[in-house]
C-alpha cells in the first residue's frame, strides 16, 4: 500500500513539481494551497507525511502545524517544513510546534524526496 | 482493534488493522489485560495491516511480561506488515515463534 | 501531468503573483503601513523564488532572493516603506517579469541589457541589506550519489567484517514527533546493505510505567555501504538532536583514514580539525564532544572543594570512550598533530623583531666598525704595543659582532621555496599537466629584504616554466621523457651573490622562433648576429611572448620584462640557459645586500675606492711596456685570454698626474672578468655600505660609499656595472677593428 503525502504550498507550480517528484517515487499525493485548505483536506483522509510551506495566505505554516498536532488522527504524523535560509527563527518556531524535519527553500526535487524518504518510504 | 477468544484459559488474541502509535495506548491496555487473565496467550497477527515501532514495542513488552509471570506467549500468523518489521529489527529469534511465510 | 505543464503553471502563477505584487505596491504608495499589502508583496517574491528553485531557474532565484530579503526586512519593520523603495520594488517586479518570460517562457538566457539592468537593481536592493551576507545556494542533492573516489581505491573490495558500525539510542519523544526508527532503518537500507541489526529493548521500563507512545529502543547496526560518514549521519538528520548516534567506520577504512590523516597538510594543530578534514568524524560529532568536554571541565572546576574528581580527559580519549572513532585513528591523528606541533614549535623558537630595530642595530654596528678602524689606525701610529693589542682584540670582536648582526637579517630561502609546492600543485592541476617540484639549496641564506622582494618574480618564472616550458604529457612521451615534468628551484652562494635558479625539463627555448619574433617586432635587425644568451634574453623584452596559446596561468607577454625590472631593481642580474628539447634554466643573481662587506681598498690619485673583496680574482702590476701598449686599447693579454679593462682614472675623471706605477685588479662577476686599472692597492678593509643619496642614483659604476678610518669618504664600485661596461666597450671597439680590417 503506497503512502500518502500532503503538500501544502500556495504556489501551484511548486505543488506540481513536488507532486511529479513524489508520485514518480511512488507516493500518493494530496495538494493543498494553504493551511486552511490542508486542514479541510486532512479530515477523512489518511496522510502519512505532511510537507508544508511556512509563508502562506489564510493560514500560515506554523499555525497549520499547531493545528495538525491537535488533530487526534494526525498528532503523530511527521511534518516537513519548507523554510527559507533567512528564516532560522521560523525553523525554530516550526520545530517547537512539532515539525521536526525541514528542507530549505529553494530546493531541488531530489532533496525533498530524500527528506521525505527518511521519514517514510513510498 | 483487539479481540480475543478464550479456550480453556488459553487466550487467542487477534489484532486487526493498524498497530501504530494512534492505537498504542488502547492496545497496551488490552494486551496486558489478556495477559493478566490467561494461562497461555497466542497473538494472531494476520490482520495487522500496518505496524510501527510502538506496535512492535508492545509485542516485546507482552513477551517480556509473559516470561516474567511464566506464561507461554506465541505470535502466530504474522501478516506481511508484521514480518517486515520483525525482519528489519532482526527480532524474529527473540520471539522464537515459527514464522510461516504467508 | 509532466514538467512542461508544471512550467506553464509556473508562468501563469508568476504573472498572477507579479500582478498582485504590483497592485499591493501601488496600494502601499497611499497606505505605507498596510501590513497585508506588505505581506502580499513578500509572499509573491518568496513564492516565485521557491518555485523557480524547483525548476532550477537559478538566475531568477538569485535575483528574487535579494528582493525577498529586503521585503523580509520591510515586513519586520526594519526598513521603512517610502516612495523610493516602492519605485525600486516596482522595477524589481518588472525585472522578475522579464526574467520569467525570457527564461521560463522562451527558454532563453536573459540578454545583456537585462542582465545589466538586473545588476543595477541588485546594487540598489543591497543597499537596504547593508552588512549581511547575501549568498544564496542551491545545494546539490546530497543523497543521491554515493561518494566514490578516493576511498574505494585501496583494499580489494569490501569483505565480510568490513562494515560500518552504527550505534543508535533513540530519545523517548521521537515517535510522538512522527519520527519512527523503522523509517530510518528502511531509508538506511537504500544506501547500502544492513548486514545485521541488534535491537536492544532493555531500556523499556516496567509495564505500568511504560508509555506505549514513547520509544525505548536502541540499535546496534552493521552496515555495508560506499556512503561516507556524513551521508550516513544525514540519514538521522531529523532526529539528530533526539538520539545518541555513533558511527564507526569499517576496518578497511581505518587504514584509508590513517592514510588521509597522514596526507593532510601539516598546519593543523587541532585534533578536531585533523579528524574532520580526514572525514573520520563529522562536524556534528565533534561539536557534541567539545560540549561534552567543556561540561566535564566545568564539573571539574565546580568540584574544587577537595573531593577527588578525575581530570578532564583529552578530546581524543573522549572520542574513543564515546565510541565515535577507533583508537588507531585517534593515534594517527595525534601523531599528525605532534608533527604539526613540532613544526610550530620550531617556528616558535624564533622571536619576532621589528625590521626597523634590526636596521638600526646594523647601522650602529656599521658606525662601530668605522670607529674601531679609526682606533686601530691611531693605535698603530702610537706604537704602543699594549694599546695595539687591545685594539686588535676589539677589532676582532667588532668583526664578530658585525657578522652576527648581519646574520640576524639572513633567512634561509627554503621557506620561500616551500611555498611553491602548493603553487606547482595547483597550477599543474589547472593546466592538466603532471608536474613535480624539486628544491635544492633550501638552506642558502640571504637578506630578509631580498627574500621579501624575490617572491613575485619567482612566482612568475615558475608559472611561466610550467605553462610554456613543460610540454604536454603526450609530447613529453613522444620525446622520450617521463610524462611527469619537473620544475627545479635551486639556490647557492657564488662570489658575494646568491644565485637562484628556476629550471624545468621542458621543451627549452626555440632560438629560431625567438629570433624571428624579435626581427618581426623590430627588436633586432635582420642581419644582426646574436649569441644564444642574447637571443634568450629577448624574452625579457616588453611585450614579447612566443607562446602559441595564451593561457590564464602565465602571461600575455607582460610579465617577463617586469621580472627583469624587479631583479634589476634589486641590483641583480638574470640570465637564461636553454637546450631545446631538454629544458631551460633561468638564473637570478642577486647581491646578498649586506650592509657591511669585506672590501678591497684601491687608490686612484687622491681618491679611494672599494670593491667587494670576494669579487677580486687577482692583482697584476702593469709593466712599463704594457702601460705603453695599452694607452690606445682597453684590453690586455692575460695568460692568453683577452681581458678588457677600465682605467678608473679616466672613468672618474680623476685630476692630477698618473702615479708612477699602475696595477690591474681583476674582478669577476657572473662568469665575466674585467680589469680595473688603479694606482695603488691598499689592502683589505671592512666596509660599511652607506647608500648614496638620490641625487647620485644615476651615477654609473658606483653602488654606495663608505667612511674610512681616517674619516675620508671612499666610493664603493658597482663591479657588475663596470664589467658590463668594459665588456661592451671591448666588443664595440673589437667590432670596429674588425670592420677596419675588412675595409683594408
Amino acid at each position: 500500500m503506497s503512502k500518502t503525502v500532503m503538500i501544502v504550498d500556495d504556489s501551484a507550480s511548486l505543488r506540481q513539481v513536488v507532486g511529479i517528484a513524489l508520485r514518480g517515487a511512488g507516493y500518493e499525493v494530496i495538494e493543498a494551497c494553504d493551511g486552511k485548505d490542508a486542514i479541510s483536506k486532512l479530515i477523512g483522509q489518511k496522510v502519512h507525511l505532511i510537507i508544508s510551506d511556512v509563508n502562506m495566505p489564510n493560514m500560515d505554516g506554523i499555525t497549520f502545524v499547531k493545528n495538525v498536532k491537535q488533530m487526534p488522527n494526525y498528532k503523530f504524523t511527521p511534518v516537513i517544513m519548507l523554510t527559507t535560509e533567512s528564516q532560522d527563527g521560523k525553523k525554530q518556531e516550526g520545530q517547537a510546534a512539532g515539525a521536526k524535519a525541514w528542507v530549505v527553500k529553494p530546493f531541488q526535487p531530489a532533496q525533498l524526496l530524500a527528506a521525505a524518504s527518511k521519514l517514510i518510504l513510498p | 482493534m483487539i479481540s480475543h477468544d478464550v479456550d480453556n484459559g488459553i487466550y487467542r488474541v487477534k489484532v486487526e488493522g493498524e498497530m501504530t502509535i494512534y492505537h498504542a495506548l488502547e492496545h497496551k491496555q488490552a494486551l496486558l489485560e489478556c495477559l493478566g487473565h490467561c494461562t497461555e496467550m497466542e497473538i494472531n497477527l494476520s490482520g495487522v495491516s500496518e505496524m510501527d515501532t510502538t506496535g512492535f514495542q508492545l509485542l516485546v513488552l507482552a513477551k517480556r511480561e509473559a516470561e516474567k509471570i511464566g506464561r507461554p506467549m506465541r505470535l502466530v500468523k504474522h501478516s506481511p506488515a508484521t514480518l517486515e518489521v520483525m525482519d528489519l529489527f532482526h527480532m524474529a529469534a527473540y520471539f522464537g515463534d515459527p514464522v510461516v511465510m504467508p | 501531468m509532466n514538467m512542461d505543464d508544471a512550467l506553464q503553471t509556473f508562468l501563469i502563477e508568476c504573472r498572477e503573483l507579479l500582478q498582485a505584487m504590483e497592485e499591493a505596491l501601488l496600494n502601499l504608495e497611499s497606505e505605507p503601513d498596510d501590513k497585508e499589502a506588505i505581506g502580499a508583496v513578500f509572499r509573491a517574491a518568496h513564492t516565485i523564488k521557491g518555485s523557480a528553485g524547483l525548476f532550477g531557474l537559478d538566475t531568477i532565484v538569485a535575483f528574487t532572493h535579494v528582493a525577498e530579503n529586503v521585503l523580509d526586512k520591510v515586513r519586520n519593520g526594519e526598513v521603512p516603506v517610502d516612495s523610493n523603495l516602492i519605485a525600486l520594488l516596482l522595477s524589481s517586479g518588472d525585472h522578475i517579469a522579464i526574467l520569467v518570460e525570457q527564461i521560463a517562457g522562451q527558454g532563453v538566457e536573459p540578454d545583456e541589457a537585462t542582465c545589466a539592468a538586473g545588476e543595477a537593481l541588485l546594487q540598489q536592493l543591497k543597499t537596504y541589506l547593508a552588512g549581511e551576507g547575501q549568498g544564496v545556494q542551491i545545494t546539490q542533492s546530497s543523497v543521491t550519489q554515493p561518494h566514490d573516489a578516493p576511498l574505494q581505491s585501496s583494499g580489494g573490495g569490501l569483505v565480510g567484517s568490513d562494515t560500518w558500525h552504527i550505534s543508535l539510542r533513540f530519545g523517548h519523544d521521537v515517535l510522538k514527533n512522527g519520527m519512527d526508527p523503522l523509517s530510518f532503518l528502511r531509508y538506511l537500507a537504500t544506501l547500502g546493505e544492513i548486514v545485521s541489526v541488534t535491537t536492544l529493548p532493555d531500556a523499556m521500563p516496567l509495564a505500568e510505567q511504560m508509555d506505549p507512545e514513547c520509544c525505548y529502543l536502541g540499535f546496534e547496526i552493521d552496515f555495508r555501504s560506499t556512503a561516507d560518514k556524513t551521508m550516513i549521519e544525514g540519514v538521522f538528520e531529523f532526529v539528530r538532536d533526539d538520539c545518541n548516534l555513533r558511527i564507526l567506520p569499517p576496518h578497511s577504512r581505518v587504514t584509508e583514514y590513517i592514510q588521509l590523516i597522514n596526507d593532510l597538510p601539516e598546519d593543523k594543530v587541532r585534533l578536531g580539525d585533523i579528524l574532520i578534514n580526514s572525514g573520520v568524524v563529522t562536524q556534528k560529532e565533534l561539536d557534541e564532544m567539545l560540549i561534552c568536554q567543556a561540561m566535564r571541565s566545568c564539573i571539574a572546576e565546580d568540584a574544587q572543594s577537595g573531593e577527588h574528581v578525575p581530570p578532564v580527559p583529552p578530546l581524543g580519549e573522549i572520542l574513543v570512550q564515546e565510541g565515535m572513532v577507533q583508537k588507531e585513528l585517534v593515534d594517527a591523528a595525534l601523531g599528525k598533530q605532534k608533527q604539526a606541533r613540532d613544526n610550530k614549535a620550531q617556528e616558535s623558537r624564533y622571536i619576532r623583531v621589528h625590521a626597523d630595530k634590526l636596521d638600526d642595530l646594523i647601522n650602529l654596528v656599521g658606525e662601530l666598525v668605522i670607529a674601531s678602524a679609526s682606533a686601530a689606525l691611531l693605535s698603530q701610529r702610537s706604537r704602543d704595543t699594549m694599546l695595539h693589542e687591545a685594539t686588535s682584540t676589539m677589532s676582532r670582536l667588532v668583526e664578530e659582532i658585525r657578522d652576527g648582526a648581519l646574520q640576524l637579517r639572513m633567512v634561509p630561502i627554503g621557506e620561500t621555496f616551500n611555498r611553491f609546492h602548493r603553487v606547482v600543485r595547483d597550477v599543474s592541476n589547472d593546466l592538466g599537466k603532471e608536474i613535480g617540484l624539486e628544491i635544492g639549496g633550501a638552506e642558502t641564506e640571504l637578506d630578509k629584504s631580498v627574500v621579501e622582494k624575490i617572491g613575485d618574480p619567482l612566482m612568475h618564472l615558475v608559472r611561466n616554466s610550467m605553462d610554456h616550458g613543460i610540454e604536454s604529457a603526450e609530447l613529453r612521451q613522444q620525446r622520450g621523457k617521463s610524462a611527469k615534468g619537473t620544475v627545479r628551484l635551486n639556490a647557492f652562494h657564488e662570489s658575494g651573490s646568491i644565485v637562484i635558479e628556476v629550471g624545468d625539463d621542458g621543451g627549452g627555448l626555440n632560438r629560431d622562433k625567438l629570433l624571428a619574433k624579435a626581427i618581426e617586432r623590430g627588436l633586432v635587425g635582420p642581419n644582426q648576429s646574436l649569441t644564444d644568451q642574447e637571443v634568450y634574453a629577448l624574452i625579457f623584452e616588453a611585450g614579447f611572448s612566443t607562446a602559441d596559446a595564451v593561457t590564464s596561468i602565465s602571461g600575455r607577454g607582460v610579465g617577463m620584462d617586469v621580472v627583469r625590472r624587479n631583479i634589476e631593481a634589486l641590483r641583480g642580474m638574470i640570465e637564461i640557459d636553454s637546450v631545446q628539447g631538454v629544458g631551460t634554466t633561468i638564473r637570478i643573481r642577486l647581491p646578498l645586500t649586506l650592509a657591511i662587506i669585506d672590501g678591497f681598498l684601491l687608490g686612484v690619485g687622491s681618491a679611494s675606492y672599494v670593491v667587494p673583496l670576494d669579487m677580486v680574482m687577482e692583482c697584476i702590476e702593469l709593466s712599463e711596456a704594457e702601460r705603453q701598449e695599452t694607452r690606445e686599447r682597453n684590453y690586455i693579454n692575460l695568460r692568453g685570454t683577452v681581458l678588457p679593462f677600465i682605467r678608473l682614472r679616466d672613468h672618474f675623471r680623476e685630476q692630477g698626474k698618473a702615479g708612477r706605477r699602475e696595477n690591474i685588479v681583476v674582478v669577476q662577476y657572473a662568469g665575466q672578468k674585467a680589469g680595473l686599472v688603479v694606482d695603488e692597492l691598499m689592502g683589505e678593509f671592512q666596509t660599511v655600505i652607506k647608500p648614496l643619496g638620490k641625487i647620485f642614483g644615476n651615477l654609473r659604476g658606483v653602488s654606495g660609499s663608505t667612511i674610512l678610518g681616517s674619516g675620508e669618504v671612499a666610493l664603493i664600485l658597482d663591479v657588475p656595472a663596470l664589467i658590463q661596461r668594459s665588456v661592451n666597450q671591448e666588443a664595440k671597439s673589437a667590432g670596429q677593428e674588425k670592420l677596419v680590417a675588412l675595409l683594408k
